[in-house]
């Protein structure tokens, strides 16, 4: 894992994509994770009959795929580095709900370089992730800071 | 209704041990988007103390492999902090953790609700021991094509009152208790 400094980004950099399972295996060990057990997500039997999203089945939760589009930032960069690299803000918005059993791509790209002095300088990394058939499931912006 | 049996072969904490994991199962003293009051503030239920094993089920879950956010050992030697490092959405468990059963935030748990979009600010890494307060406030209430939407925010402090993080949370939500109920009872 190597953060590069601000100064050597360049606006469209390309981040290695992330492929996450959405088995329900998957799923259910991230419900208890992140301690969201809403049956629309483990329960089976119950999200057949109740059909939140007018599908007769789970759904992953969408702060799991906020979670793995947050992670093509993080696992190529770092949660934070020893220099003052770190992420500070992710805003997420979902657009298909991931049914069980997708498997979800995650692409990122360096949108903008926000130059705010030495030090808390930033790049704003917009995300887009895919389910199986290519449709758009959600996207992010995400903040990092990088050192000089 | 009790949660299925397939999940307990991932409880590995013992947060996840205790956790009330039914959510059907006390929805009626869930917070409803009729009864929710923007500028309304107080604070989660519990308490959440931040252990080792909380950030690694959490990372594990997320499907990350770095030794730096999965093993205390080589984290002890190399991570930035000393300890693990948490994937910066960890706060998801923190909340709803700590904003229980009823009152104020408990529509985080609504049976029905829907995700449309999140907004998650990191200020400073979770460390061992901290013992981390919720603080709760109604946001926004709105209504957008028809649908009913919440937003709370949720501050997240240590015990020396220094914000580690900040999450805007928004659902979509059955509007009243019946609406729920119709969710509830399916």
């Amino acid at each position: 894992m190597q953060t590069p400094t601000f100064a050597s980004v360049q606006t469209g950099f390309e981040f290695e994509p992330v492929i996450q399972s959405y088995a329900q295996g998957a799923i259910d060990r991230y419900a208890l994770g992140s301690l969201d057990m809403n049956p629309v997500h483990t329960n089976t039997d119950w999200a057949a009959r109740a059909q939140v999203f007018g599908l007769p089945e789970t759904v992953g939760h969408g702060m799991m795929t906020m979670s793995t589009m947050t992670s093509v930032v993080t696992r190529a960069w770092g949660v934070i580095g020893r220099d003052g690299a770190r992420l500070r803000r992710v805003e997420s918005k979902f657009t298909k709900p991931v049914k069980v059993g997708e498997l979800v791509t995650a692409r990122g790209k360096v949108k903008s370089k926000h130059h705010h002095g030495p030090g808390r300088n930033w790049v704003l990394v917009v995300v887009e992730a895919q389910d199986t058939s290519g449709d758009l499931v959600g996207v992010s912006e995400i903040h990092y800071q990088l050192p000089d | 209704m009790p949660i299925p049996e397939r999940l307990h072969q991932y409880v590995s904490t013992d947060k996840q041990q205790h956790f009330p994991k039914d959510f059907l199962s006390d929805w009626q003293h869930y917070e409803t988007w009729d009864q929710a009051t923007v500028g309304q503030s107080g604070p989660a239920q519990r308490v959440f103390e931040i252990t080792a094993e909380d950030i690694i089920a959490y990372n594990v879950a997320c499907g990350e492999t770095d030794p730096l956010m999965i093993d205390p050992e080589r984290a002890a030697k190399l991570s930035p902090t000393g300890e693990v490092l948490q994937h910066p959405i960890f706060v998801t468990a923190i909340a709803f953790y700590s904003l229980g059963e009823s009152g104020i935030g408990t529509w985080i748990r609504t049976p029905g609700a829907r995700n449309p979009h999140q907004d998650i600010e990191v200020f400073e890494p979770f460390r061992y021991g901290e013992r981390i307060t919720t603080t709760v406030t109604t946001h926004d209430k709105f209504m957008q094509r028809g649908k009913p939407y919440l937003q709370m925010k949720l501050d997240f402090h240590n015990e020396s009152n220094v914000l580690k993080a900040r999450w805007y949370c928004s659902l979509i939500l059955p509007a009243s208790q019946d609406d729920v109920a119709r969710f509830a009872n399916a």
